[in-house]
């Protein structure tokens, strides 16, 4: 199967043509049109990569298989965790967030439950108090900034 | 003579005590990142960016540190090469072919004692080279006119993929990538590119969020799509028992794979995989009958190890002096300087002459500092090897969370990094190699700046771009660097595929 090559290669050129597109709407910079203006770079890299997409949907490798079903899940819930990781960061605090994110990744890549949170708990307090002790770097509390001590 | 008094003040700059102690901290480190699989060298040296940064290091302790980091990289990727038959990065390879059996007949800790003392030499005569070379390589290139530099990207961009690379093309593909995501923000002639009018895009992306997030993150993705995480069985570690001769016989071999190593690394289009790959393949050839390579002859190990070390010394060569890496690990050094204020090329080595010098010195202690550490402490690194990635991962990115978060305390910047993340993860699916999409991030400005400068002066003529000598060697060598590998790639691929277990790191050296 060559599907991936010849999809990227059509995406890619999507995108070339927009890019360059793009480019040709800059307004002219201030003080007049130069010999190369901020246009010139990326009409050059819009045609380079449209010329080069073009021999990959000409000539594709062979696809590597992605990942359906149970790890495409699995893959999946990856992103979500570190992607509420990175939300919640700052309204629950480094030491909590850090469990659960950790502690999930770590349990769905195969380890005990339990084992994956004590996991995540402990690296959480290592690392925050490494961090605000050691190094003098301020991560946030949040839930627990009652403990904050002053 | 001039080298030499450099050279000194190059001492006093890495012999002063914290900066002592951040190259040893930076040596331990980096042979754990580099004996981890999974974590190859260009990914640690990444994540540790941001850290360096947080810590509010001097430039040269940064530097230091993260050169020393780079070397102890590739002195780890040996262990598990030896213990597990993994290797811990792409060029330890070659080290599995006699390392592993040497494991297998109860001489691990030989195996680890020789390649350590052998990566030694190799890096000891890489740097010596780099000490020699480095000053008239930097005198030769101020005489780059603009249009020069813009050819010389050309050329460090084709030559990325290597001479074994598989599909140039796609190297050409991700280079685009990586310069057009260069060209998002105002540009300097106050235009704004790019940028939809969001406020966190007007400086433009930065690449240290985008390395971490297409080294760090997509390797997360990959581990858990691949579930090698099973463990394999420990090899039990002996206790050592060596003798001079031991270490007599293997210094021939050793300070040819040195040699052979460093010009590979200097070489565009070599590096180290293919350093320790000719090392190896020549010491067979010159010893033939004589040796049993394969079923664990030591000079096996100790030839693709000196080689190794002995490329990624030589590697430096060209990023400190032309401001133009090689490697996956030597952009993301590169990454660093620019991060540091610090303009890499010729004129470094006369502006920032202290800091150059005091890394290069760094690297000779550095050595000395990972033969110690490497021969009497490796029992630790066999422990911490035993550490299943299932639970080392999941810290591994925490910690490039809290890094890319201490730079600027703003979420937007980690929602930044996990999409660099999910992207790296499609390219390195569709085979899209990730280093030429982030020499382009790092290139792009300076590209583009010689571009104009170029036309500038010949007031819009395109023709000058190749107008010296100089600019057309350097345009016949990109060209060749690209067409090259449609009929030598092949051949060398079937040699290195042929003999060595498949690796599992997708970045290159």
């Amino acid at each position: 199967m060559t599907f991936n090559d010849r999809i990227f290669g059509v995406l890619m050129i999507v995108l070339a043509v927009a890019y360059g597109w793009a480019a040709t709407q800059f307004p002219e910079p201030f003080g007049g049109a130069e010999a190369v203006g901020p246009d010139t770079f990326p009409k050059l890299l819009a045609v380079v990569l449209a010329i080069s997409s073009l021999y990959l949907i000409v000539r594709p490798d062979p696809d590597n298989a992605w990942p359906w079903s149970r790890t495409g899940v699995e893959l999946i819930i990856a992103v979500v965790v570190l992607i509420f990781y990175a939300m919640l960061l700052q309204p629950l605090g480094f030491i909590i967030s850090t469990t659960l994110a950790v502690g999930t990744l770590c349990w769905r890549m195969g380890a005990r439950p339990t084992n994956a949170y004590m996991t995540g708990a402990v690296s959480a307090v290592v690392v925050y108090f490494l961090f605000s002790f050691a190094l003098d770097l301020a991560l946030p509390l949040g839930l627990l900034s009652f403990l904050e001590m002053n | 003579m001039e080298t030499l008094g450099y050279l000194m003040d190059g001492f006093g700059v890495a012999l002063q005590p914290h900066n002592l102690m951040f190259a040893l901290l930076g040596a331990f480190l980096g042979t754990l990142i580099g004996a981890l699989p999974g974590l190859g060298p260009a990914n640690g040296v990444a994540i540790l960016i941001p850290l360096a940064f947080s810590l509010g290091l001097a430039p040269e302790t940064a530097l230091i540190m993260l050169t020393s980091v780079y070397a102890g990289a590739m002195y780890g990727g040996r262990i598990s090469s030896i213990l597990l038959n993994i290797p811990g990065d792409e060029p330890a390879m070659m080290t599995c072919l006699d390392g592993y059996p040497m494991a297998q007949k109860g001489k691990a800790s030989e195996a680890l004692a020789i390649s350590a003392v052998a990566s030694f030499i190799g890096s000891l005569i890489a740097t010596i080279g780099l000490i020699l070379l480095a000053p008239l390589l930097a005198n030769f290139a101020l005489t780059f006119g603009p249009a020069e530099y813009f050819a010389l990207f050309l050329l460090a961009f084709a030559t990325l993929g290597g001479i074994t690379g598989k599909n140039p093309i796609k190297t050409v593909v991700a280079a685009c990538i990586g310069l057009m995501i260069a060209t998002v923000g105002i540009d300097n002639t106050g235009v704004q590119r790019y940028t939809f009018g969001v406020l966190e895009l007007f400086e433009g992306v930065d690449f240290i969020i985008a390395i971490v997030g297409l080294f760090a993150i997509s390797e997360l993705l990959f581990f858990i799509e691949e579930r090698a995480g099973g463990g394999k069985e420990k090899m039990k570690v002996n206790k050592l028992s060596l003798s001079w001769k031991d270490i007599r016989d293997i210094l021939p071999t050793s300070f040819r794979g040195g040699v052979l190593g460093f010009v590979a690394g200097v070489l565009p289009g070599a590096g180290a995989s293919l350093g320790s790959f000719i090392s190896y393949t020549l010491e067979k050839r010159v010893l033939g009958k004589k040796g049993y390579f394969g079923q664990g002859d030591p000079r096996g190990v100790a030839a693709p190890e000196a080689g190794n070390n002995g490329a990624s010394s030589g590697a430096l060569v060209p990023m400190l002096t032309l401001g133009v890496p090689g490697s996956g690990t030597t952009a993301v050094l590169l990454a660093l300087l620019i991060s540091l204020n610090i303009t890499p090329g010729p004129l470094m080595f006369t502006q920032n002459a202290d800091i150059v010098w005091g890394v290069i010195a760094a690297l000779l202690i550095g050595n000395f500092l990972l033969l110690i550490l490497n021969i009497p402490l490796v029992g630790i690194f066999v422990k911490l090897l035993s550490v299943p990635p299932m639970y080392l991962l999941p810290i591994v990115t925490m910690i490039a969370f809290v890094g890319i978060y201490s730079i600027s305390n703003t979420i937007f910047d980690l929602y930044f990094m996990v999409a660099f993340g999910v992207g790296g993860y499609v390219l390195r699916k569709l085979e899209i190699p990730l280093v030429p999409v982030i020499l382009g991030l790092l290139l792009g400005p300076e590209m583009e700046k010689n571009l104009r400068h170029a036309m500038d002066i010949s007031d819009g003529d395109w023709m000058i771009l190749w107008d010296s000598g100089l600019a057309i060697g350097l345009w016949v060598f990109a060209g060749l660097g690209l067409i090259l590998p449609y009929i030598v790639g092949p051949l060398l691929r079937r040699g290195m595929k042929g003999k060595t277990p498949s690796s599992g790191s997708p970045e290159s050296d």
